[in-house]
């Protein structure tokens, strides 16, 4: 008993002084800076401020639905086809694409001087790019576009991750034939009876993807709106300044949009309360025999493959484009790109070094965590882990720099480990905590009643059955480290050259070609990882 | 061991420091040599461009063979970040600094020293500041009409530029009317990056200085009530030039480079710079045609020079000094003026250099250089900023 007692201890302390307590400082020094007077007034007297915050939740709202629905069609139009066990691989090589890689490569896609343009212009003998306003549009169409790209797959890997798991199959294998036999068609029964239970693990995900999309920045630079431009820019550039007073009302922007969102969640969650009733009496009402519309699922599963291979396609032809002058539909080209990066692989070495010992430990901490704590001790973990990805990255960054300044940790290793290990592990808590909190406990009671020691059950019975969506967790906090840029750059002052680093200083001289090439560079390890997470998490009794 | 090193000191101390006359001064120079010897420099320095990084590079290999003062480049992507950490690090009591030296200019320099974070004055006690062409480029000491006060030590030179395809802009416009007249004949072709980027606040700085009658308001400080009298035709001519803007003056790139890749792309047909040179390098890289061609207005345009400064808890402050000291020899000068190295102008006076110096400063026309100079004018006072900032937003707010 004073073992187990020893062990929930260190467990605790560990958790709490690597993640909870140096995230709720850094946002209490964050925070500090946002109690200005000064900082509100300029705020409320910014003259972009109600139509940029209209921008950003219109396209975070956007984009999270838009993404939602195209997730659940394709999942329930592929769930245990051919195409399902591949379909997760798929997914997680498009979740390791960077968030502005895509950003990049969609908009040469469809920018005037873009690859579309000069097809239609090869017809039309066009000799100037036509005046299109496809990127950079006014009311954020093309920003939301992008969100919905980059975020329905990584809905689709949640959803893959659950329906993955050998007790939902089975709960599910009988849920469908007592509803088949009570005559409800495919899409009834994922209507009426698959998404209802799917939802509840769903929430937490799809909270991040809103918050996300409403508070993106570099994808929002790269083809969202310019004039005004959404809130999140806005904010960033004051939270670049080297003006206390921008800064103090970065501050208080902040606080604005972080409260924002909080209401747009509320209110969401006050939608579906009143909801509610419609949908059960839907729910009741008897048998229908829709089914899913399998073939429009499918054209969207394929429709994004393709388009997602054609960016990457698009990536490479750009790292190679010297130069690509409208209306010339090939590049000339040069390896001149490469060869810089090629320059790097000191950077690189500490990068993978970072993402594997952040990840590694974080997994090590949150399954600790979840075997020795309760259920409802999750709350303050996931609340914190919401707040710090919610906000933007440079805010909480420089309350964490403050932080570590007293600490005497600046320029350390060991700084620049504990501020990767924030985020990496904040995101693999939100992934891993409903997967592994809604593991059925009776397996355990079971292999308990039959004497087995609590380790190897864990070892033998529960671990393997979670091992989908512990791999995932492991290969989103990889991802994750992989592009942290604030840590590099402010609490190790420089001292560590990191990928992202170097990738931001050399891009803020936005040459396409280089950029092109360094988010290619970026994709391989967190699509590595992806890889290996998909292949190691598939069912040990796959009998295909 | 030790005789060499000093014999090696010795000849680093002549090289870098001909024009030293005064005994006591060259002493206090000797000292700080002494000291900066051995010394690891952090040199933070916006790191967007593959030309400078390599020169930076090249830098600390020769500070290091003179010296053993090793250099190393912080690359950061806005020097803002560098200013917010010195802050937070000198308000946490630190004194032994991240930062050793920084690349800075304009609002990041006027903040840092009128926040006391800066360390000197030191630029003119460098041995190569007797150098400098102090009276012919008068920013090098006028850093956006903030005195310099030996706070930093001046690097490099910058002059607003335009540049494009000489085969697509025959005639390039040579002040902001004529550039006017262009976009409303090739409307949708033209833009400026939306303040506060730099380059768009430069861009409307420069329409401000020509549709103002008197330009003895620029060298002083002003308020409100006066901008407002002031900046009356300026806003005209915003108004008039806007719909003959890309998208009709309703959106607005967010950065230069941005205009610059959209130039290249054939999107836009006029972009603009502050390194005059910076059309030639693109062309040598092969990402603007060999037919660019790069000018400034008749009357002149905007003009500034950048510069180095020591944080005041920095580390290594005479190591910081020797590198700044080294950026100034006419050797290091003259291989950054180079095209093919970098292509920044110099802040030397030629007349000061001995002839086979100045030799090395010879520079023949290359494709994209500026082939249509005009003068450089002053920055108008740092306290136009924020209200040029202020009021276009305010005029442009919902585009």
């Amino acid at each position: 008993m004073a073992k187990t007692r020893l062990v929930k201890g260190g467990v605790a302390f560990f958790v709490l002084a690597l993640f909870l307590l140096p995230l709720l400082a850094s946002l209490a020094f964050a925070f500090q800076s946002g109690f200005s007077a000064e900082g509100w007034a300029a705020l409320w007297r910014h003259p972009q401020l109600w139509p940029s915050l209209w921008l950003s939740l219109a396209t975070g709202v956007a984009g999270t639905v838009l993404a939602l629905i195209a997730a659940l069609l394709i999942v329930a139009s592929l769930f245990e086809t051919r195409f399902w066990q591949n379909l997760s691989v798929a997914m997680g090589a498009m979740l390791a694409v960077p968030h502005v890689a895509l950003a990049v490569a969609l908009s040469f896609l469809i920018m005037p001087a873009g690859l579309i343009a000069r097809i239609i212009g090869l017809f039309l003998q066009w000799q100037t790019p036509p005046q299109w306003v496809t990127t950079h549009d006014p009311f954020g169409i093309a920003l939301t576009l992008a969100l919905v790209l980059k975020e329905t797959p990584f809905i689709i890997w949640v959803l893959a991750g659950l329906l993955s798991r050998e007790d939902v199959k089975l709960n599910f294998a009988n849920q469908r034939s007592a509803a088949f036999g009570l005559g409800h068609g495919s899409g009834s029964v994922w209507l009426r009876i698959f998404i209802p239970q799917l939802f509840g693990n769903l929430l937490w995900p799809l909270v991040i993807v809103f918050v996300y999309g409403a508070t993106v920045v570099d994808m929002s630079l790269a083809i969202g709106p310019t004039q005004p431009p959404t809130l999140a820019t806005i904010i960033w550039a004051d939270i670049n300044s080297e003006q206390v007073a921008h800064n103090a009302r970065g501050a208080a922007g902040t606080i604005f949009i972080s409260f924002s969102l909080i209401t747009v969640l509320g209110v969401a969650w006050a939608l579906t309360k009143t909801l509610k009733p419609l949908w059960r009496a839907l729910l009741t009402e008897g048998p229908s025999t829709w089914k899913v519309p399998t073939m429009t699922g499918q054209i969207k599963h394929s429709s994004f493959i393709g388009i997602y291979a054609l960016l990457l396609v698009l990536l490479v032809v750009l790292s190679l484009a010297k130069s690509w002058p409208f209306p010339q539909l090939w590049p000339e080209t040069s390896f001149h790109s490469w060869g810089q990066i090629s320059h790097q692989s000191g950077a690189v070495v500490t990068s993978l070094v970072l993402a594997f010992t952040a990840s590694g430990t974080a997994l090590i901490l949150l399954v600790a965590w979840f075997e020795t704590m309760p259920h409802h001790f999750d709350r303050p973990l996931l609340w914190a882990s919401l707040a710090l990805l919610g906000l933007p990255s440079l805010f909480v960054g420089l309350g964490q720099y403050q932080m570590f300044l007293y600490l005497g940790l600046t320029g350390t290793g060991l700084g620049l480990f504990l501020a990767h290990l924030l985020p990496v592990m904040a995101y693999m808590m939100i992934v891993l905590a409903q997967g592994y909190r809604a593991y059925d406990l009776r397996y355990m009671v079971t292999a308990g009643s039959l004497n087995a020691s609590l380790l190897s059950n864990l070892l033998r019975i529960k671990w393997p059955m979670l091992k989908a969506q512990i791999w995932a967790a492991f290969a989103v906090g990889f991802a994750v480290s992989v592009v942290q840029y604030i840590p590099a750059q402010l609490v190790a002052a420089g001292r560590f050259s990191t990928l992202p680093m170097e990738v931001v200083t050399l891009t803020s001289g936005a040459n396409r070609s280089l950029l092109a090439a360094f988010s290619l560079l970026l994709t391989v390890p967190p699509l590595l990882v992806y890889g290996a997470a998909a292949l190691m998490g598939r069912s040990r009794w796959r009998h295909t | 061991m030790l005789t060499r090193r000093s014999a090696l000191r010795f000849g680093a101390v002549t090289a870098l420091s001909p024009l030293v006359s005064n005994f006591a001064f060259a002493a206090d120079w000797a000292a700080v040599e002494a000291e900066a010897y051995g010394q690891e420099v952090f040199f933070n320095a916006w790191a967007g461009s593959d030309a400078i990084n390599s020169y930076i590079a090249w830098a600390g290999d020769e500070v290091s063979k003179r010296h053993r003062v090793k250099l190393t480049h912080v690359k950061i992507s806005d020097t803002a970040e560098v200013v917010k950490r010195v802050r937070d690090e000198v308000k946490a009591g630190k004194t032994n600094g991240s930062v050793d030296l920084v690349w800075i200019n304009g609002a990041n320099f006027k903040t840092m020293k009128s926040e006391k974070l800066l360390f000197g004055p030191f630029a003119e006690t460098l041995p190569n500041f007797a150098l400098v062409d102090v009276k012919g480029k008068p920013t090098t000491t006028q850093d956006f009409t903030e005195a310099t006060g030996g706070m930093e030590s001046p690097w490099g030179m910058a002059q607003f530029t335009f540049f494009a395809d000489g085969e697509k802009v025959p005639k390039p416009p040579r002040s902001m009317v004529e550039l006017a007249a262009f976009a409303k004949a090739n409307p949708g072709r033209v833009t400026y990056p939306a303040p506060p980027d730099f380059h768009g606040v430069t861009f409307l700085k420069q329409a401000l200085v020509e549709t103002t009658n008197d330009a003895s308001i620029f060298a002083r400080p002003i308020d409100k009530a006066n901008f407002d009298t002031a900046s009356k035709n300026w806003l005209v001519f915003l108004d008039e030039i806007r719909p003959t803007l890309w998208r009709e003056g309703r959106q607005y790139p967010k950065s230069q480079t941005e205009i610059t890749q959209m130039v290249a792309d054939g999107e836009l047909l006029i972009g603009l710079t502050f390194n005059p040179n910076e059309p030639a390098n693109l062309v040598a890289a092969g990402i603007l045609p060999k037919t660019t061609v790069a000018w400034q207005y008749e009357k002149g345009t905007i003009g500034n020079s950048h510069f180095v400064a020591i944080p005041a808890n920095a580390r290594a402050k005479a190591g910081a000094q020797f590198v700044a000291n080294f950026l100034l020899s006419p050797e290091a000068q003259a291989k950054k003026n180079d095209l093919k190295v970098w292509g920044d102008p110099t802040v030397l006076d030629m007349a000061k250099l001995k002839p086979e110096e100045a030799r090395l400063f010879a520079a023949t026309a290359v494709p994209g250089s500026v082939s249509l100079p005009g003068p450089a004018i002053l920055e108008p006072d740092a306290s136009f900023v924020p209200l040029i900032e202020s009021t276009w937003l305010a005029h442009y707010a919902e585009g």
